[in-house]
Formats: structure tokens, C-alpha cells, sequence
């Protein structure tokens, strides 16, 4: 508190030693709440900001909506609505985002090591192993990954080393290993591995709610999921993007209404699991009616409109990358393709994946 | 308004950089104007195939009829024309071993600068090692028209290791003798002319706790042009030795760098200052004579590093790697002065020296002359301008601690050498 305050004198002086050449800039400073040294004149002229900053919002709005319904009176076309601005759609500009008429993007991808399963030429098989020491969280998460992954098999760990594990799973022909790392007594991170030669990608996981907590939760079917990856834009988010596509087979059984969501935001990969259904619903006529009325859309409302409805079947948990390695799972020696370092981080806008 | 930060990149001298990448392609980098150039993509040769993934690529950019070999991970070695990238002789490199080519793939390259006295000037002479330790000298006719597997020199082949995987290798500035190193094989050099070995390394001693690390050499290379005796090897245990042929055959100095195997290691012009990279991403120069960092490359560099290249005139050099870029610094200032993306994983880079920023030129014969002043004039511009930048931070720190001089010098550097890692 003490030092934050000498920083504020000291600017203070600096402003007003500046305060010839600035005057402008001084102005503004003095306006500044948070100069005021005073805690009840400071808070009242915060208070008195607000209100006015409300009162400037409320008066915006009021004058937008008015435009908008005189347009509509008018029968013109409404004024565009605004998009806010989000720190996604103002991520800074990255050179790697995969466009789609880039020809080397699917050269590569048709090189790399996730394409024989891709293109349905081998079918994955999943190998999950726990860390050394896990209990309670970490077999019933891995349970409920053995219920989401088909054709996943759980191996116990032992006191295997993972690269011992990695050469058996490719004798055994598995096609990744996963790895649910917990600490005490909760998974706290995943590795995944490609094999034979496949990269390995080491995932921070957060915010796990297994399926019992979850209200209303669904079971899941034992048909293949549909798999949905959203937001992988970049080359790296591209090729980790590939790396779970692997570990799903290619050719889900509609039938089953089981969808697995892989959602990228702001670098953070939120997993979820789904069970949907379309229902046909009896629209009500009144409702249609009262808004044909209106005039606005109520035309081609149907008499039966279909309804699609979501149970969620979990468990639910969040990514982050950590790192991404070539080859397989080889701290001590291995090669990175990407490993956060702390000089990336220059701005809350730039994103990796 | 968002608030963004732009990497403020003061662009770079005129340079061409060829890269090479694991799809096959041979990439030109540009750059061009006298200062402050950016550069870009220019060319781009092959065609998408993994299986010609480049393993190994060396340049003779002699002025008249610069060439260009480039081994691929088939078997094929091809030797292209750096300026167009015309393919001029593609010779193969299973038949000859006997060797399957999977296990068994090419890891050095090099193009002979000198002529061997017995051929003619169309030839060119070429040393590659595999992973097995066949190394062989050949001479190749360099046809006008690109011809397969023309094989009509003399050629020599050895067996430099019994056992183990040879991981790098390199000539010397006088093309005499090259050394080989990898995993499970000592670091050892060869006379080129007798093909006999003249030295082998000797592992170093365990350590207090009795551990032995195994000898793993992942990267070399000689540090002086003309001297045979003294070279700078990377290893898998992070360590960067500095070997004395005619000292002992335990290295010299050894060190450790970061906690990743390092993954390449190029000697500066000045023959004592190295740059090191590694498998992390980290890019460092040190000074060879004692050891001490002088200072990392700071860029956001996140994936490991492959290659390292010094351009032969200007104070550049270039790194690429598995993070698809491309990114050239100023080995004075250790300042990132651009980053191309290339979009494959990138296995070398090389500099192309003749490249002067001009449009390119037909006949070059009667403007070598010119060229070489242009090049000359290009690094006095850069030796005039660039340090103004280069000083501005370290001369706030100066002025503020001037109160006593001259001691706290050494510390100064040292303190920025580590704010710089």
C-alpha cells in the first residue's frame, strides 16, 4: 500500500514537472480517481463517474433502439448490429493460420504421421495408462475415457518406464497412448503419443467433472462418437487438432447421436460429451399466430418444427498444451516442436492454437 | 483499442537463404535492398514427397557455376544449380553400398570447393557418410543436360565406425580432413587423401558420483578455416566440448548448455565465437577460448533447432528448425532481425553468398568485380549503422553506473548476458 501510494506522489510531481509541455495530458490526470489520495473524495468521485458513465450507456442504448425501430416503422433495413469486440476477434495477426487453398498444408498433411488413420487405412487403438501412483479420481476419469474412446484398453501402469510402455504398444500395434498424470489424487495432466513415430503432446488438464457430477447426465451408447474440433486454426493447432482426430475412428455411427466436442478458445481445449436427439414438436399455434401478428418472422413456421435437444454425458475437463514433441516421449532427449517459453507471452491477444 | 505488440524486426541486409524442409522442398529466401530489406519467399523447387525429405545439403558458391547437393532420404543425392534450381546430376546411393537406405540414410554432405587436380572443371567431388559409417568420396561429371546416375568418376569408400550411428560430420575450411562423431561413436578425424584416421576422442572420465554418460555426439564443427585441430562438438547430454587434436585427446573445455541435447553447432568467422542450438529452441553464441556465454538469441523461437548457418561476409546468421521458421539475427547485437515462416519442418539452411540484392544478374563474368565491392560496401554500411541500435540499451545501464568505471566493466557484460538468457 505504502509504495503504491510514493508512486503515486512521485507521478504526481512528474506530472507536474511535465505540465508545461503537456497541459492536456496533466488535465486528464488530474480527473483520475485513482489519484486522489483521500479514500471518501476519492470513492465520491469514482461514484460520481460511474453514474455518469451509466448514464451515458442507458442514453446510448435508448437512442440505438429508437433508431431501430424507426427503421422498422420505415420499413428500411436496421441499422447493423455490432459485433463486440472480444479478445478472440481481436487476436493479433499470426501468419500461421492455415488458409484453405494452401496446397502445402495438405501435402503435409498428407505426409504426416496421423494420415493412415485418417484416410481410414488402419483403425486406432487407444492404449491408457495411468502415472506411477493414481487412486480414486484417476481410474474413474480413465473409466469414463475407456466409455468415450472406442477401442481404448487399459493397461496398468506397473513400474514400467513410459518408453518400455511406448515400445510395446508399437509391437502390440496400437496406434497412441494416452497417459492420465494425476497429483494428489486428481488427473492433472494428459499425455498423449502418437505411434509409431507420431508426436507427443503433453496437456495440461483442469476443471475435470466426471459424469456422476454432472446433473441430468446421460450414458453413453457404445456406438462410435461423432467428433467435433472447433477453432484449430494455426499450423501447431492444425497438427493437435490431427493428433486427436487420430485417437477417434473415422467413421462414426450416426445412429448412436453421440458427439465428442473438442472446443478451442483462447488456447484452452474444452472437451464435452454429448448424447442429442431431434425431437418433433407439436409448435403451438397460439404463439405463431401472436407473432405473425407482429409481423416479424412468424411466415414459415412449420406446424411440427423439429427440436434438437442435448444431455450431456461427460466427463467434462479442459486442455491446455504444455508442449508438443517430436517423436515419441523422450524428455530428456527430445526435440520440441513447440514449447511455451515465457518471451511469447507479449500480449493477452496472441494465441498458439 | 487493442493493444498489440508488433515484433518490431529492423529487417535485414540483402541476403539469399535456401532452405531445405521434410516435404523436399528447396525454398529461396530474399531479401533485398541495402538495409531494412524484408524478406520473402521467392522460389520454391520440388515437389511435395516425403520420402525426399532432405537430410543433408552443402553449397560451393563459387562465382562462375555455383552448385548445389542435396541428399536426400531415399538414397538420392542430387546437385542442383542454387540459382535456378535446375536439377543437374541425381546420383543414387543404395546401389553402391549394397545397403538398405532405411536405416542406413545419408547424415553428412559435403560439396568439395576445390578441384581435384586430376578431373576437369565440370566435375565436382562430394563426401557423404551414412548412418552406418559408410563414408565415400566421389567425383561426379557435371553434365549440361540433367542425366540419371552419371557416375563416371573415381570414388572411394571406407567404413569410418564398427558400431554405432554416425550423426554428424564436417570438412574443414581446406577440405583435408573431416571429421565424424554420433551415438556410441568417439569423435575421430580422417585424412581425406589417405583415408586413414587420425585421431579418435576419448570419452570423459566418469564423474564424482561414478555415473559414465554415454558418448552421444549430435552435432560438430571445425573452428578455425585453416586449422584442422581444433573443433567444437555438441552432445546429446547437453554438453558443448571443444577438442585439440594436438593437446589431448580428452576436450579441452566442455560445458553444459541448457538441459536439452544440443542440435547444431556453427563456428563464426572470427574463430573463436560459436553459436549453439538446441533442442528446445534455445539459440546462444559462446566464446570457445573460455567458455563463457556471451549472450542468447531471444525470438520466440519454440521449436528445436536443426540448423544454423553464418553468412560468409555480413555479421548474420540464419536458424531454422521444427518450428517452420526461418529466422535470420545480428550476431553483434544477438538481435532477431526477421522471421519467415515456411510452413514444413525445416531440416537446413544455407546461405548463398554471390546473392549481392540486385535484380538478378545473366552474365556475371565481367561484374564480379562489382558484386564484391557491393558486398563490401553493404557490411560497412552495416558496421556504421547497426551499432547505433545495438548500444542503446546497454549505454542507459552505462550512464547510470558510470561512477565507477573500468571495474564494473567485466560485470556489465555479464550482466547482460544474463539478461539475455
Amino acid at each position: 500500500m505504502g509504495g503504491k501510494r510514493k508512486k503515486c506522489e512521485s507521478e504526481e510531481r512528474d506530472g507536474e514537472e511535465v505540465d508545461g509541455g503537456d497541459p492536456s495530458n496533466s488535465n486528464k490526470r488530474q480527473i483520475l480517481p485513482s489519484m486522489i489520495k483521500n479514500k471518501e473524495k476519492r470513492s465520491a468521485v469514482h461514484a460520481i463517474l460511474k453514474h455518469q458513465k451509466k448514464l451515458e450507456k442507458r442514453k446510448k442504448a435508448k437512442a440505438r433502439d429508437a433508431a431501430e425501430k424507426r427503421a422498422l416503422e420505415l420499413g428500411e433495413e436496421p441499422p447493423p448490429k455490432k459485433t463486440p469486440r472480444t479478445i478472440e476477434n481481436t487476436r493479433e495477426f499470426d501468419e500461421t493460420v492455415c488458409k484453405p487453398d494452401d496446397e502445402e498444408l495438405f501435402a503435409g498433411n498428407d505426409a504426416d504421421e496421423f494420415s493412415s488413420i485418417l484416410k481410414r487405412e488402419c483403425t486406432p487403438k487407444i492404449l491408457i495408462t495411468t502415472c506411477r501412483f493414481n487412486s480414486t479420481r484417476g481410474p474413474a476419469f480413465i473409466s469414463e475415457l475407456l466409455s468415450v474412446i472406442p477401442n481404448a484398453h487399459f493397461y496398468k501402469r506397473g513400474t514400467y518406464d513410459l518408453k518400455k510402455i511406448v515400445e510395446y504398444a508399437k509391437n502390440k500395434n496400437f496406434t497412441s497412448i494416452i497417459v492420465v498424470h494425476t497429483n494428489r489424487r486428481e488427473p492433472d495432466a494428459l499425455l498423449i503419443i502418437g505411434l509409431p513415430d507420431g508426436p507427443t503432446a503433453y496437456f495440461k488438464l483442469s476443471k475435470l467433472v466426471l459424469r456422476k457430477d454432472i446433473k441430468n447426465h446421460g450414458n453413453p451408447t457404445a456406438h462410435k462418437p461423432e467428433l467435433v474440433l472447433t477453432n484449430f486454426t494455426t499450423r501447431l493447432g492444425h497438427r493437435i487438432g490431427r493428433l486427436i482426430q487420430a485417437l477417434f475412428p473415422q467413421d462414426p455411427i450416426f445412429c448412436g447421436r453421440r458427439v465428442v466436442t473438442f472446443h478451442n478458445q483462447r488456447d484452452f481445449i474444452f472437451f464435452r460429451h454429448h448424447r442429442y436427439i431431434f425431437e418433433n414438436r407439436e409448435s403451438k399455434q397460439g404463439d405463431s399466430k401472436v407473432k405473425k401478428s407482429k409481423g416479424t418472422k412468424g411466415e414459415n413456421i412449420p406446424q411440427e418444427k423439429v427440436v434438437a435437444r442435448l444431455q450431456e454425458c461427460g466427463p467434462r475437463f479442459t486442455l491446455k498444451l504444455i508442449s508438443l514433441q517430436h517423436g515419441t516421449f523422450d524428455t530428456k532427449g527430445g526435440e520440441f516442436e513447440w514449447v511455451h517459453k515465457p518471451e511469447m507471452d507479449t500480449s493477452r491477444r496472441r494465441f498458439f492454437l | 483499442m487493442p493493444r498489440t505488440s508488433a515484433l518490431e524486426c529492423p529487417g535485414c541486409p540483402s541476403i539469399r537463404a535456401l532452405t531445405f524442409d521434410v516435404l523436399g522442398f528447396v525454398k529461396v529466401t530474399e531479401a533485398r535492398g541495402k538495409q531494412g530489406g524484408v524478406p520473402k519467399v521467392v522460389e520454391r523447387w520440388g515437389e511435395p514427397d516425403s520420402s525426399k525429405c532432405v537430410l543433408a545439403a552443402s553449397i560451393d558458391d563459387r562465382k562462375p557455376d555455383p552448385l548445389l547437393a542435396v541428399a536426400r532420404k531415399n538414397g538420392l543425392i542430387e546437385v542442383l544449380s542454387p540459382l535456378n534450381g535446375d536439377l543437374r546430376v541425381s546420383i543414387s546411393n543404395v546401389g553402391d553400398a549394397g545397403l538398405q537406405s532405411e536405416d542406413n540414410s545419408i547424415v553428412g554432405l559435403h560439396l568439395f570447393r576445390k578441384q581435384m587436380s586430376d578431373l576437369s572443371s565440370r566435375s565436382c567431388t562430394l563426401l557423404t557418410c551414412t548412418t552406418k559409417g559408410n563414408a565415400s568420396v566421389r567425383s561426379i561429371e557435371v553434365p549440361k543436360s540433367p542425366v540419371d546416375s552419371i557416375n563416371s568418376g573415381s570414388s572411394t569408400t571406407w567404413n569410418v565406425c564398427a558400431a554405432g550411428n554416425i550423426l554428424c560430420s564436417k570438412v574443414d575450411g581446406n577440405e583435408n580432413y573431416a571429421l565424424f562423431g554420433g551415438k556410441g561413436v568417439e569423435v575421430n578425424v580422417w585424412d581425406l587423401e589417405k583415408c586413414t584416421k587420425l585421431w579418435t576422442a576419448k570419452s570423459p572420465a566418469k564423474n564424482s558420483l561414478g555415473i559414465f554418460t554415454p558418448t552421444w555426439f549430435t552435432s560438430a564443427t571445425f573452428l578455425n578455416k585453416d586449422d584442422h585441430r581444433k573443433f567444437v562438438a555438441g552432445t546429446y547430454s547437453h554438453q558443448v566440448r571443444l577438442y585439440d587434436i594436438s593437446a589431448q585427446r580428452r576436450p579441452v573445455i566442455s560445458f553444459d548448455f541448457r538441459e536439452s541435447p544440443i542440435k547444431a553447432v556453427t563456428e563464426d568467422l572470427d574463430g573463436h565465437t560459436i553459436y549453439v542450438g538446441n533442442g528446445s529452441g534455445d539459440l546462444a553464441s559462446f566464446d570457445i577460448r573460455t567458455g563463457k556465454l556471451l549472450g542468447c538469441f531471444l525470438g520466440k523461437c519454440s521449436g528445436s533447432i536443426r540448423s544454423i548457418a553464418r553468412h560468409p561476409e555480413l555479421s548474420v546468421i540464419g536458424s531454422c528448425g521444427l518450428d517452420c521458421y526461418l529466422r535470420f539475427w545480428d550476431t553483434n547485437t544477438r538481435q532477431l532481425l526477421s522471421a519467415v515462416f515456411l510452413k514444413q519442418h525445416l531440416t537446413n539452411v544455407i546461405f548463398d553468398s554471390n546473392f549481392d540484392g540486385e535484380e538478378p544478374v545473366g552474365s556475371s563474368a565481367d561484374l564480379q568485380s562489382n558484386e564484391t565491392q557491393d558486398v563490401d560496401e553493404i557490411q560497412d554500411g552495416d558496421e556504421e549503422v547497426l551499432p547505433v541500435k545495438r548500444k542503446k540499451a546497454p549505454k542507459e545501464n552505462r550512464a547510470s553506473k558510470k561512477l565507477k568505471p573500468k571495474k564494473k566493466c567485466k560485470k556489465l557484460k555479464g550482466e547482460i548476458a544474463d539478461d539475455a538468457s
